[in-house]
Order: structure tokens, then C-alpha cells, then sequence
């Protein structure tokens, strides 16, 4: 009676055992946001993005960091990353310096010959913040 | 002091207008590196803006730590949310000057001293770097270690031997001139 006691208990320790050593590698190997699947939880324009990081930074931050945005607006400039990944510039069509710059993954690569500066695109991705410009990353053009 | 720093900033943008000898860019990388018995750590940054004027010397370079990419999405998680504290502090600065700045044409190295801003905490540090001028650009790369403790950044006890106490960062940052 003893002894099955013993054993139930140590099956129980087993299961959770496994149970937590099988759930911290899961996190461990857990795979970044896949922004491509995920719906947007934003859908904004990059002159309305920016005006809102011009205005209050502090408050923009707390919107929009680690968010999944997606932003109509022109491209004005198409451009390679130092490891080759497309970086898009949408300007900011009232008067201003700042730009969003979306840096597209590896994945979009193909998408290259279908971008143009003018062109009026929709690309989503995760906003990192605001320097002299709002970052998007790990972006995908949507509708293209 | 909201108000002061946005003159100060339009003040800054405007003055890069006029400037002749401010090279600029806005995709800089930087990478850090730690290395530890248990696991290596690394990361990058490809959205670097950094601003140097050979007239003055001056050097000012931006970062946001969410930018930083790592290879495991857990790794970036406890990055932002428990090291850095990348809500509370966004972005790392850099402002300094070049020592000796003249004739920089001619130089293919440079010390660069000025307060570094990581966590909020800001330390003064003196880094090398190797240095290219030609008409359009100007490269700027090297290689340099910060003190985590240093920047009051905890690790846990738990992943002590996960992390490094001293963390190497490279920079290479490709200027255009800005006018």
C-alpha cells in the first residue's frame, strides 16, 4: 500500500517533470512573430504614423511599440540592406523630414521588381520606434 | 524638458540642412555579441541613424533597442522586457567627438570619446575606430566591450552563466554625405 503511494507520487513528479522540461524548450525554440499570418492590430497611413510620433513620442511609443502596423503610403525611396533585404521609404506627404522605413524580410525579396517610387503600397510589419524616422520590421508588403 | 529637446532636435535638423560636412545614415549596424560557456548571443541592428560632422568632429548615433534581432524570439523577449527594459528606455545614445579631428582625410584610424546611454544609465568611453573618407562617404567600424553591470542591467542568478559580463559590440556605419 505503502509502496504504490510512493509510486503514484513519483509518476505525478515524472509527468511534471516532463511536463515543465518539455514546456521550457518549447519556449526556448519558440519562433518569432510571423507578421506575414497575423492580422495587423493596427492599420494606419504613414503621414497620420508620423504626426503622431512628431507630436507626443511618449505617447506613440506606448500605441504602437511591438505592434503589428500596417501603413498605406508612397514609396520614395526602394533601397538594399547591407545583407541585401529590401528597405522601402514612405514618405510623409505633408511637410516634414521624417519617413517611415519598412525593412522588408527575406522573404519579400521576389517583390522587388513590382516596387517602384510613387507607388502607393500597404506594408506590414512591427514598429520598433522613432528616431528621425518610425521603423517598421520584419515587414511584408500586403497588397502589391 | 519635452519642449526643450523638440527645439533642440528641430534645431539639430535644421542646422544638418545648411551643413556641408555632417555625413549621415540611417541604416547603420551595430551587433553585439555575448559569449558564455552555455550559449552564444548575438544580434543585430540595421536601423542605426548616426551623424558625424568633420567640421566640428561631432559624432551623435541613435538606436532602438527593440531593432535589435535575434535569432531566438525568447532571447529578444527577455532582451527587451527584463534587460534592457526597451519600454522604459527605447533607444541607446551616443554623442561624442572624434580626438583630432583635423586633416580626418588623411587618417585611417580615430579615437572617438563621448557618453554612451544604454538603460538610462550614461558612462563616458574612448573607442577605436578605423575610418574612410572619400568624397560621399564616410565609413566609420569597430569593434569595442561594455561592462553589463556597468549599465545597471540585472541578470538573473538563473541565466548568470547564459550571459557574458562583458558584451563586445561592432559597429559599422556607412555615411552619406547629407546635404
Amino acid at each position: 500500500m505503502k509502496l504504490t503511494k510512493r509510486k503514484k507520487i513519483g509518476f505525478t513528479l515524472l509527468f511534471i517533470g516532463v511536463l515543465i522540461i518539455s514546456l521550457a524548450l518549447s519556449q526556448y525554440y519558440k519562433p518569432h512573430i510571423d507578421v506575414y499570418n497575423t492580422n495587423p492590430d493596427i492599420i494606419t497611413n504613414a503621414t497620420d504614423l508620423l504626426y503622431e510620433f512628431e507630436n507626443d513620442e511618449e505617447v506613440a511609443n506606448k500605441k504602437f511599440l511591438d505592434k503589428i502596423i500596417q501603413v498605406n503610403g508612397q514609396i520614395s525611396k526602394v533601397e538594399a540592406s547591407e545583407n541585401n533585404d529590401i528597405i522601402l521609404t514612405l514618405k510623409n506627404q505633408k511637410d516634414g523630414l521624417g519617413t517611415v522605413i519598412c525593412n522588408l524580410s527575406t522573404k519579400e525579396n521576389k517583390k522587388l521588381i513590382n516596387l517602384k517610387e510613387g507607388q502607393i503600397v500597404s506594408v506590414k510589419g512591427i514598429c520598433t520606434g522613432y528616431l528621425m524616422d518610425v521603423i517598421l520590421v520584419r515587414c511584408n508588403v500586403v497588397n502589391n | 524638458m519635452k519642449y526643450i529637446l523638440s527645439v533642440l532636435v528641430c534645431f539639430l535638423l535644421i542646422n544638418n540642412l545648411k551643413a556641408q560636412d555632417r555625413y549621415l545614415t540611417k541604416q547603420g549596424t551595430i551587433s553585439f555579441f555575448s559569449h558564455s560557456p552555455v550559449e552564444d548571443i548575438e544580434a543585430v541592428n540595421n536601423q542605426v541613424l548616426s551623424i558625424v560632422d568633420i567640421e566640428t568632429g561631432d559624432v551623435a548615433i541613435s538606436v532602438l533597442m527593440k531593432s535589435f534581432m535575434f535569432e531566438k524570439s525568447l532571447m529578444q523577449e527577455h532582451f527587451n522586457e527584463n534587460y534592457v527594459e526597451s519600454d522604459k528606455f527605447p533607444k541607446a545614445k551616443f554623442k561624442g567627438k572624434i580626438v583630432d579631428f583635423e586633416n580626418l582625410e588623411n587618417k585611417s584610424k580615430v579615437s572617438i570619446q563621448g557618453d554612451l546611454t544604454i538603460h538610462g544609465i550614461t558612462k563616458e568611453v574612448k573607442v577605436d575606430a578605423n575610418i574612410e573618407i572619400d568624397n560621399d562617404n564616410l565609413v566609420l567600424n569597430g569593434v569595442f566591450t561594455v561592462l553589463v553591470a556597468d549599465y545597471q542591467i540585472k541578470i538573473p542568478s538563473v541565466v548568470k552563466n547564459n550571459i557574458a559580463k562583458t558584451i563586445e559590440i561592432t559597429f559599422s556605419l556607412n555615411h552619406k554625405k547629407y546635404n
